[in-house]
């Protein structure tokens, strides 16, 4: 055993990593911005959801509105909007709304006439995250506005003036109206958190191989001079891209199959939507995904290089494309960013299908960016071909 | 008879007797890299069914010509037309054959493997394409390793398979880039050997080495040194031109010549 030698090696492999300057930047650099990234996105993010209430209309009904006003959060803890009946599905559909309580109208003179109205809690679903907080609060709510007119009642019935004696039987007695199983709009109470991450990960995970395998596959035809035979042969350069794409397009198709089986059948997640809008949304982002690995695979001369850039393309995309937090709950300075990446319109996609039962139209507007993106993409890697000519 | 360098005279050289029309036509050629002159002003003919040898040093400019032959490079100036064609053409595409220095191969296929995508690229297909196959490895002598790796190869066995990948789509013009570097003095000579039974097909050769002994297998060469062409002509006429008896003494009469110029 010599020290001198052991030395020489940790001397000469210093001097390596010294000469790489991305390696350093890999090593220093990157988790400086990734801790940054997560701080932001952790302390900043807001989670104020919004519930949508349905009035009670006819006569005694502002005492109730009062009550109402009084036992809901305060805006900084609930956003709260008032709406007609006819509106609560669209406000829970199109995400203004993550909950909605509805009193029928005339409820006030149902309850102190003793005929037990009905109220109706519904809920959206999709996040069950969500949907699990509003519930308990609007249970609650209900609860507590439940007790605060069984009380009133009893007041009622004992004559007015002075406030009304709380009896143990009136709190813990019947309250004076019901209060429904709350309704699903999508999802339902059995779904858990691992229903709202599924489909993610077949996006996630077919983008993510999808960009490795491109890269280096690009990589190697440079590096082997395979890409120079290619490029005197008649093969033209779209063809070349075509190539890749449909060499790899198959591969995740079949890797989201078998994530979805997979994810559907031992992992039990709920799924509720159509199979062949799931491998349209997988085959677009695997088109912007083979031409990005094309791309950045220019950049790199080995593939340790290509493993450099996964902090860039993975890490950014699991932190702000909506994968753990909504992107309408990330710091305002952060959204911009999330706007350009693909995940964040791919997971939109995969989960409005399997979690909302969504259709083709319903995910239009992700479908045409993820088109925008792939179309970028060929763009840029057909520019760094074009530079392979000197 | 006053000696006249051969780089001064006309671009157009005589017909060697029955080598029909001519294949590549170089005029005015000029590569430029920054600083570097890497093709000084250079002028060519090369005829159908002749191996054209380029001899010269590293860094002469030999593999810089050929790319741009190919097409992978563009001239700076000056115009390079192959079988009437000016270059860049996709048209002369399926009739050229390269050869580089770096074995390019995919080396996680197998050697069949390579040549069939060699063969689909240039349309070669079916019943055709498997005797083709078949015909050209049984040439490089690898018949007995179709079915293996390249990865696995020898450096000398990578080099056959890269030379039946650029010859089996039957190119009419082959340019090959010191094909026999690194390879055995046996192998040497078949490869030459090859060239020879190509050129009797009526394929043109284009091939740059830096052994010397091997021009003297050439139809004709075009010795060259710093981007420049010297000489231009057969090997019995360089040798008698410059009054030497082997080549390397010729060549470096040439290059003496172009010093003082």
């Amino acid at each position: 055993m010599s020290l001198a030698r052991i030395l020489a090696l940790a001397n000469r492999i210093m001097r390596q990593v010294l000469r790489d300057k991305r390696t350093l930047a890999l090593i220093f650099i990157v988790p400086l911005l990734m801790m940054t990234l997560l701080y932001l996105v952790l302390t900043n993010t807001s989670s104020v959801h919004t519930l949508a209430i349905v009035r009670p209309s006819g006569t005694g009904s502002d005492t109730i509105d009062t009550l109402i006003t009084n036992l809901l959060p305060g805006k900084d803890k609930l956003n709260t909007i008032y709406i007609n009946a006819d509106q609560v599905d669209d406000k829970l559909k199109n995400g203004d709304a993550d909950a909605a309580v509805i009193f029928p109208p005339n409820f006030a003179q149902q309850v102190f006439s003793d005929q037990n109205p009905a109220v109706q809690i519904k809920l959206e679903g999709s996040d069950p995250g969500v949907a699990s907080a509003m519930r308990d609060l609007t249970e609650s709510f209900t609860h507590q506005l439940g007790l605060a007119l069984a009380t009133l009642k009893a007041q009622q019935t004992q004559g007015k003036g002075g406030p009304a004696p709380i009896t143990l039987s009136t709190l813990a007695g019947p309250l004076p109206f019901t209060i429904n199983e709350p309704q699903y709009l999508h999802g339902g109470p059995q779904y858990t958190f691992n229903d709202s991450i599924a489909p993610v990960f077949i996006g996630v995970f077919s983008f993510f191989f999808i960009f490795i395998l491109t890269s280096v596959a690009f990589l190697r035809e440079r590096s082997q001079g395979t890409i120079e035979r290619v490029m005197v042969s008649p093969l033209t350069r779209p063809e070349l891209v075509l190539g890749y794409i449909c060499g790899f397009t198959l591969f995740a198709l079949v890797q989201s199959l078998i994530i979805l089986l997979f994810v559907v059948f031992a992992l039990q997640v709920h799924y509720s939507g159509n199979l062949a809008l799931v491998f349209l949304v997988t085959a677009l982002l695997t088109i912007g995904s083979v031409n990005l690995g094309i791309f950045l695979s220019t950049f790199a001369q080995n593939e340790f290089q290509i493993v450099q850039f996964i902090p860039l393309v993975l890490g950014v995309q699991v932190f702000l494309s909506g994968i753990f937090w909504p992107i309408a709950q990330l710091p305002g300075a952060l959204r911009p960013i999330s706007y350009i990446l693909p995940l964040t319109y791919a997971n939109d996609a995969l989960r409005g299908v399997m979690l909302k039962s969504a259709g083709i139209g319903q995910i239009s507007g992700q479908l045409v960016a993820l088109l925008i993106f792939a179309l970028a993409m060929i763009m840029l890697s057909s520019l760094t071909m074009r530079r392979q000519i000197a | 008879m006053a000696e006249v360098p051969s780089h001064t005279r006309e671009a157009q050289q005589p017909e060697k007797p029955g080598s029909g029309s001519t294949v590549v036509v170089i005029s005015e050629l000029v590569k430029q890299f920054g600083k570097l002159r890497a093709i000084d002003n250079l002028n060519m003919t090369i005829n159908t069914g002749e191996t054209f040898g380029l001899i010269g040093p590293n860094g002469s400019g030999k593999t810089t010509l050929i790319r741009m032959l190919v097409g992978l490079m563009r001239p700076t100036s000056g115009a390079i037309r192959i079988m009437g064609e000016r270059i860049p053409s996709a048209r002369i595409a399926p009739h050229i054959g390269y050869m580089t220095q770096l074995n390019a191969l995919y080396l996680d296929l197998t050697a069949k493997e390579n040549m069939q995508f060699f063969c689909n690229i240039y349309g070669l297909r079916g019943k055709q394409q498997k005797e083709r196959i078949d015909e050209m490895l049984e040439r490089v002598d690898l018949a007995n390793r179709t079915n293996d790796v390249a990865g696995t190869f020898s450096g000398g066995m990578k080099q056959r398979l890269s030379l039946a990948c650029a010859l089996v789509h039957h190119p009419s013009l082959a340019l090959l880039d010191e094909p026999t570097v690194g390879v055995d003095p046996e192998l040497r000579r078949s490869f030459w050997d090859y060239f020879a039974q190509l050129n009797s097909e009526g394929i043109t050769i284009i091939v740059s080495t830096h052994h010397l002994d091997e021009a003297a297998r050439c139809t004709r060469l075009g010795l060259m040194r710093s981007g420049a062409l010297l000489a231009h002509d057969t090997p019995q006429e360089l040798l008698r031109q410059s009054g030497k008896d082997n080549m390397e003494d010729a060549f470096l009469h040439f290059a003496s010549q172009q010093k003082k110029n």
